[in-house]
């Protein structure tokens, strides 16, 4: 099993290029779906100490929107999808303007919400892994979207035992999208986890194992 | 004037009254209060996982059921509490995500650790007096040698004692 400890820097910056190419086809498929231009920032590929992962992201005690994905397959890997509650209400508010105009109704049913989160965040995440499975010529299938709405800290410990089981260190591919268009962007940020199996994968496909 | 004393992720915690204890945000991970009210005596850790026999080296002592709960309870005795008299409380465990159609037995995390620390507390001879486990909300937990309860804040839902 690869050991997180002794990763360098040339590993860590291939893995960010793979970051890269996902978001670019994330953002262009959200840029799509939202009729709006979206910005990337260049990706980071840190390596996180499972205990402080919710400080990594900013306040543990945050409310924030999420949506989980698994890629079962040769690249087998977690995504997720992370939002201030905020940003993702009116990610979700802008979507369904578009799709429904005028004729949409003040207050929804918070099942409806959660779908269209859960949409969105499918697609963008989606998109995300189709770049990287074509880059390193694996196939994947993706699972249907959890959704879940809560303290940082909580949907984080997802993570934190995830990459628990294995040692005291996360890796973490990050980046973040902000959608414009409107007086006030949106921003919503790509968490890749890579299996161990996977991630020697990716490394040995990218040539620096 | 009581202390307070925050549990990080896989910390673990033993005091003397007068003290607060407090972890946020337990997602899958448990919160665990033993307390002796004679000896006036309390421990806390947060649980993040069932059982430590896949883990390499050097780990954290609190990260882990099967490690966590009898060092909490040792600590305690170091410091003057019976184990007779020890209760204890636990909150956490939740499932933060589910997905419907894929092998989820690494997001079911959460009932594995209620399952693995409830056994614990039992083979220690620990009366598991209360509980609030489950579920897919995150909860922050604030445990008083005051009252010896636990308060617990859901978000959306409020605050219970237990």
């Amino acid at each position: 099993m690869l050991d997180l400890s002794s990763f360098n820097n040339l590993q860590l910056d291939a893995i960010r290029e793979v970051g890269n190419i996902g978001t670019g086809n994330a953002a262009t498929a959200l840029s799509k779906l939202l009729s709006c231009a979206i910005d990337m920032d260049v990706p980071r590929a840190d390596l996180v100490s499972i205990y402080s992962l919710a400080e990594y992201y900013g306040d543990p005690d945050a409310t924030v929107a999420a949506v989980f994905v698994r890629s079962l397959g040769e690249f087998g890997c977690s995504l997720i999808f992370i939002q201030n509650e905020d940003d993702s209400a009116m990610m979700v508010d802008r979507l369904l303007k578009q799709q429904f105009g005028d004729s949409l109704p003040a207050e929804l049913p918070q099942d409806m919400l959660d779908s269209a989160l859960a949409e969105v965040g499918n697609i963008i995440l989606s998109s995300f892994l189709n770049a990287i499975n074509m880059l390193i010529g694996t196939k994947h299938q993706i699972t249907v979207p959890g959704v879940a709405r809560d303290m940082l800290a909580s949907i984080l410990q997802v993570v934190a035992s995830i990459f628990g089981e294995m040692g005291d260190m996360a890796l973490l591919v990050n980046t973040e999208l902000r959608m414009g268009g409107t007086d006030r962007h949106i921003s919503g940020n790509i968490v890749m986890l890579p299996d161990p199996d996977a991630l020697e994968l990716l490394l040995r496909k990218l040539q620096v194992l | 004037m009581e202390n307070t004393y925050h549990v990080g992720m896989a910390d673990l915690v033993v005091v003397s009254a007068p003290a607060k204890l407090i972890t946020l945000g337990l997602g899958s991970c448990i919160g665990l209060v033993i307390f002796d009210p004679v000896a006036k005596i309390a421990g806390m850790a947060h649980i993040m996982l069932p059982d430590s026999r896949g883990a390499k080296t050097a780990e954290k002592i609190g990260k882990f059921a099967d490690t966590a709960v009898p060092t909490v309870i040792d600590e305690m005795i170091k410091k003057g509490a019976s184990k007779a008299r020890m209760k204890a409380k636990i909150a956490g465990g939740a499932q933060m995500f589910a997905l419907p159609d894929a092998p989820t037995d690494f997001l079911a995390v959460g009932s594995r650790n209620v399952k693995e620390t409830t056994a614990l507390l039992a083979k220690a001879g620990i009366a598991l007096i209360a509980s609030d486990t489950g579920g897919n909300k995150g909860r922050t937990v604030e445990f008083s040698t005051n009252t010896w309860m636990l308060t617990i804040k859901t978000l959306g839902k409020g605050k219970a004692d237990i």
